[in-house]
């Protein structure tokens, strides 16, 4: 109700503002159609073409951000597919969430481009590669600005189609083809859910509209009834996809056969977010009233939002396990990402308890930062060994790329949360919650910030350490200014954004009025939240302590693997979920795939098509026409016979 | 000329000025079939665009009284709605992408283009007509070139057997809706097989319930059997296997929604009682379709027997949305069935110039063919992706319409079709680009080119009308609606009334003026 009074005020108004919304919306679209249709052979003019989109829809949201700040407002829909009792809608809606994002994914976008003239400068398919990346961020921002369910399921299979172009953009490698893939089709699973869950709300509600969803909840927070919960574990299933929660999520690992400035825009900052921003979305769902039909009475007592909290808090500590034992650069990254979305959607599933959910929403921004800064980083790592992405075939590369090293060692800080690196304070406040919340999951929160600062600290001191263990490292140098200039901008948020109150500013959106915090933002956590934060600085430091026991003295070998025995065995293998995958699932599929071409085969064709034509008098005499090789015939006695019939019916 | 009128004989005049060429002018044979399906689709366009969105009732309706047989009055009554507009629209389009793919026809020219061309007069007159004779007639004469197509010009060493099988189901389909139709108009004995009539007629004198039963099963089986409805769907993968191209676009694409066109123009109106009898027997038939035809589409190697029975796969779809009985249901299947008519086009099409490369459809041996082939490769990977449901297509707007209009009476079936078509459909096409498309290339395969300029004018025209319709849906959606509402209002209103049949009366006014809001 609030949203549409200040919806209503802007026209009053006469300020129609909003409707800049439509052209970042549109911009990159138009730049990756343009670069297909109009000059897929112009190298330079393409790049230049999309990241000035790209740019420019980044300013365009901020000066939304600045014209707007925490406040609501609709721009004018496009009525997409009415049908009486479904109007389906184009419409974007701008608040708090809206226009944060909006920055992190044009920003990050931005950058990425920017770095992907020098990571991609050799490709072949250079223009490709920006009219596809113009059209994810095209994708990504019709998620941001949704203002309805079933746009956002739109927008949602836009990004699983941009990111399956994406990963398979090195279509001939079989790795890259087999894992867009599995991207691609893991997606659908969750977007199975995810469809079903749009359905059921929408029959209960009759309306499709987030907002008027929002005042419906408010209004009886029961709407759903039994459905409730049912109903939110649908549409999570949808975030399970896209945020790689387990059991989904094995696509992410392989996703990273994609080139590294996809990994850091689209499988770390960006598209991997959008199950949590989505969750915030519709984080009225988890607050409301839990209940469940008959059939599933076990789960009474239990809501949604506890599910959603394990199932988080489970794929962090799972994945930073694994990421413990990995030796390709990328794939730590990826695990820790995993990792990270764990916790995010584990402080989604904590926050429902108090209506609150922005410590997801804050990580999610800072985490977009260091992230993308980390995967570039590794980008540059890699571009710099001649597509050595072994850790233990770097070393001593500190020196031999101090820009590079700089920054990756900024980002690591932030991940495993130093003060007063941004991601300390975000990292803070899902403790916080956890805290307040449950204390078991914040001991998940404290011993996967013990494993990620273990992990992160394992690859620094491997990867830049040292003296160089490979070819390539040997011969690496630092990389060019246009992919070191987004490193050193990415630096800016990843070491500042914690000054700013955006805690503050979160906080308001979920719980007006009920503004936490103020006073010092720097020293905040120690004073608000003493053991929350203490907990978090000290396994962070325990983490690096450990790892530098370990690995200070820059081994040759992983020293742990031997200690660990089996087990690291099973943590380099990914706890075999991928081959349990393999063994269950798709063979399941396929066998009831071979049983109904067998059906089809020899029950209906040829029993029944065979049977009928033995049986059947007219059939047998088409046979023989057949076999006589004259179709034709048949065609016209077939006719004949039919006017026949008619005329002899109608006497 | 009416408007209706000219866009049937349009390719009828075609194929005459077609005949009087001589045969071994080629060229000329295939520019002026080229010329004549141009004029044809031009029609359709205009006519839909001509079209006035939103409005009840039929327009550009035309009627000639023509003969009296016995009591009957035969009459060639011609009529738009939302119901067919669409589809006289792509069976434009499609037909005129057929033509242009037939260009590498050496055998018998004039004979194909002549064939052809009666197969798009047919099917515009089978969606025009509103006199059930006449809709038979032009059907038949849609139907007929295709058997012998398959048998001239087919493919593949089966061909004989496919044409046999087709024919076989077809024809059995046929008479058993023939049988139906008969049935149906004794019954209503309204001495006419005019679809206006007959319902001016059925409103004060409805068909006794116990009737409509048994006539219509008849009805609807039979010409579900030219839809390809599980279990008599087994002709179609085989029969578009050994089609030429064309022939395989034309008929998965149009001649197949003639019978899903017949069941929403006559059956379900016309016999609300029966309807409320059998379709949930059609719903549960359209599992058939959505899993079965799904799973059997997994298992192909040869990319026309894949695509052929994912096509399948998306008449569950439509049979699901009349199934539901509802406004939204109904115009999603419409929707369905205008997007999968481009789909279907799309996708034989597609098929056909692979084959002229690779000179096979063996998925198993093919490989890499985006690097020599980009234009192609990204409007297969377009068409494959609208096929598995990526919104921005025609396609994902149909099937989503029918998810929303069955969920509450059918939510079972959404649910199977919501898993048959996000996930199995999408693992089968994806299997395909990865085997297809992506991987290293072959050296085989050195050799194949890239579609020219002027050969990628029917990708590029089906795109574009899948994009237009997805990107807006509402052009459709603004047409159809108001005909899925009289589809479902007929429907509901007799048979509220069928339990009381003590008055008659009220019924002519609720089926005929105020269709009303009628979701649930």
């Amino acid at each position: 109700m609030e949203h549409a009074a200040v919806a209503q005020h802007a026209v009053e108004s006469g300020s129609k503002i909003q409707d800049l919304a439509w052209a970042i919306l549109i911009l990159p679209l138009v730049m990756a159609f343009g670069t297909a249709v109009l000059i897929p052979k112009n190298r330079s003019l393409s790049a230049v073409f999309n990241i000035s989109g790209v740019v420019v829809a980044f300013l365009l949201s901020f000066t939304l951000f600045c014209v707007f700040g925490g406040q609501s407002a609709d721009a004018t829909p496009f009525h997409w597919l009415p049908v009486s009792g479904l109007d389906a809608q184009i419409g974007l809606h701008i608040d708090a969430l809206a226009t944060l994002m909006l920055m992190v994914v044009t920003g990050v976008g931005s950058l990425v481009m920017i770095y992907s003239t020098g990571y991609m400068h050799d490709d072949r398919s250079y223009t490709r590669f920006f009219s596809t990346l113009s059209l994810f961020v095209f994708s990504m921002l019709g998620i941001v600005l949704a203002n309805n369910l079933l746009m956002l399921f739109v927008f949602w299979e836009l990004v699983g189609v941009s990111s399956y172009l994406l990963i398979g953009f090195w279509y001939e490698k079989p790795s890259a083809g087999d894992a867009s893939k599995k991207a691609f089709l893991t997606n659908r699973i969750g977007d199975f859910g995810f469809m079903l869950g749009i359905l059921a709300i929408w029959s209960v509600a009759g309306t499709l509209d987030i907002a008027a969803l929002k005042a419906q909840f408010i209004a009886n927070p029961a709407l759903l009834g039994p459905w409730a919960g049912l109903a939110g574990l649908l549409i999570f299933m949808g975030a399970m996809g896209k945020s790689a929660q387990f059991p989904l999520h094995v696509w992410l690992p392989d996703a990273m056969e994609g080139p590294t400035p996809v990994s850091a825009l689209i499988h770390a900052a960006t598209m991997v977010a959008a199950g949590v921003y989505m969750l915030c979305r519709v984080f009225f769902l988890y607050t409301a009233t839990p209940g469940w039909p008959a059939a599933l009475c076990f789960l009474d007592g239990i809501s949604a939002a506890t599910i959603i909290t394990c199932i988080g808090g489970f794929t962090a500590l799972f994945a930073a396990v694994i990421a413990v034992q990995q030796d390709d650069i990328k794939r730590i990254l990826a695990y820790s990402t995993l990792s990270q979305l764990g916790l995010m959607v584990m402080a989604v599933g904590l926050g429902a308890k108090t209506g609150d959910a922005s410590a997801s929403m804050y990580h999610l921004v800072t985490h977009a930062g260091f992230k993308a800064m980390l995967f570039l980083g590794a980008g540059s790592v890699i571009h710099a060994c001649h597509h050595e992405q072994d850790i233990w075939k770097m070393g001593g590369l500190r020196t031999k790329m101090p820009k590079t090293f700089w920054t990756f060692a900024l980002g690591t800080a932030a991940l495993a949360g130093l003060p007063p690196l941004s991601g300390f304070y975000s990292k803070d406040e899902i403790l916080a919650v956890a805290l307040e919340a449950n204390p078991i999951f914040f001991g998940v929160g404290v011993l996967v910030t013990v494993l990620t600062t273990f992990y992160m600290s394992r690859l620094v001191l491997v990867a830049f350490f040292g003296k160089p263990r490979g070819e390539g490292a040997d011969h690496a140098h630092e990389s060019p200014a246009s992919m070191t200039t987004p490193l050193l901008v990415l630096a800016v948020p990843s070491a500042f954004i914690a000054w700013l109150p955006l805690g503050e500013f979160l906080s308001n959106h979920f719980t007006p009025g009920h503004a936490a915090h103020g006073g010092d933002i720097l020293f905040g956590p120690f004073n608000h939240n003493p053991i929350a934060a203490f907990f978090g600085l000290g396994a962070a430091l325990f983490g690096f302590s450990l790892a530098y026991s370990l690995y200070g003295k820059s081994p040759a070998q992983d020293p742990l693997s031997p200690k660990l025995g089996l087990l690291s065995q099973a943590m380099r293998n990914r706890f075999y979920i991928d081959e349990i995958y393999d063994g269950i699932v798709v063979p399941l599929h396929n066998l009831l795939s071979q049983v109904a071409d067998a059906i089809d085969r020899w029950l209906i064709s040829g029993l029944a098509v065979r049977g009928l034509a033995g049986v059947v008098e007219i059939a047998g005499r088409a046979l023989r026409l057949v076999q006589t090789g004259s179709i034709q015939t048949y065609a016209f006695l077939f006719t004949a016979g039919v006017l026949l019939i008619v005329l002899l019916a109608l006497k | 000329m009416d408007s209706l009128t000219s866009v049937i004989l349009a390719p009828v005049i075609t194929a005459v000025l077609l005949l009087l060429i001589p045969g071994n002018f080629r060229v000329v044979l295939r520019l002026a079939a080229i010329l004549g399906s141009a004029w044809t689709a031009w029609t359709a366009v205009a006519l839909f665009s001509r079209f006035h969105a939103g409005q009840e009732g039929l327009q550009f309706e035309s009627l000639v009284p023509w003969v009296t047989v016995g009591s009957m009055n035969l009459a060639y009554h011609v009529g738009a709605d939302g119901l067919n507009i669409g589809l006289i629209l792509v069976t434009g389009l499609v037909g005129f992408a057929a033509v242009l793919v037939s260009w590498n026809i050496e055998r018998h020219v004039k004979l194909f283009y002549v064939l052809l061309m009666l197969m798009i007069a047919g099917a515009m007159g089978a969606f025009a007509s509103l006199d059930l004779f006449f809709f038979y007639f032009f059907n038949e004469l849609a139907l007929v070139p295709t058997f012998i197509m398959i048998g001239v010009w087919g493919r593949g060493e089966d061909r004989n057997w496919a044409a046999f099988k087709i024919t076989l189901y077809l024809t059995l389909g046929a008479l058993t809706a023939l049988v139906g139709l008969i049935a149906f108009y004794v019954a209503a004995g309204a001495n006419s097989l005019d679809v206006t009539v007959l319902k001016a007629h059925l409103a004060t004198h409805p068909l006794p319930a116990s009737t409509q039963t048994w006539i219509f099963p008849l009805i609807v089986f039979g010409f579900a059997t030219l839809v390809g409805l599980f279990p008599f769907h087994s002709w179609a993968p085989v029969g578009y296997a050994a089609a030429p191209t064309a022939t395989a676009m034309m008929h998965a694409g149009i001649l197949k929604k003639a019978g899903l066109y017949a069941i929403l123009r006559v059956a379900i109106p016309l016999m609300p009682d029966g309807a409320h009898r059998w379709l949930p027997v059609v719903a549960v038939l359209a599992v058939g379709n959505l899993l079965h035809c799904a799973w059997v589409a997994l298992r192909q190697k040869d990319l026309n027997l894949l695509i052929g029975n994912s096509s399948l796969a998306h008449m569950g779809f439509a049979f699901l949305g009349i199934a539901s009985l509802t406004v939204i249901g109904v115009t999603g299947t419409v929707l369905v069935m205008v997007a999968h008519a481009l789909l279907a086009g799309l996708s034989f099409a597609l098929s056909g110039y692979l084959e002229t490369q690779t000179g096979t459809l063996d998925m198993t041996r093919m490989g890499g063919l985006l690097r020599r082939m980009p234009f192609y490769g990204t409007a297969m990977i377009m068409g494959f992706m609208a096929s598995c449901g990526l919104p921005g297509f025609a396609n994902f707007a149909g099937e989503a319409t029918v998810l929303f209009g069955s969920w509450k009476s059918l939510p079972w079936l959404v649910i199977i079709a919501a898993w048959s078509g996000l996930v199995i459909g999408a693992v089968a096409m994806l299997r395909a680009l990865r085997a297809v498309l992506q991987g290293p290339e072959k050296p085989e395969f050195s050799r194949v080119s890239d579609t020219d300029y002027w050969r990628r004018l029917p990708f590029v025209m089906l795109l574009s009308a899948m994009v237009l319709f997805g990107v807006s849906p509402g052009i459709l959606t603004s047409r159809i609606e108001p005909a899925a509402k009289a589809v479902v209002a007929a429907h509901r209103t007799p048979s509220q009334a069928g339990e009381s049949k003590a008055q008659p009366a009220a019924i002519p006014a609720a089926a005929t003026a105020t269709p009303g809001h009628s979701g649930h």
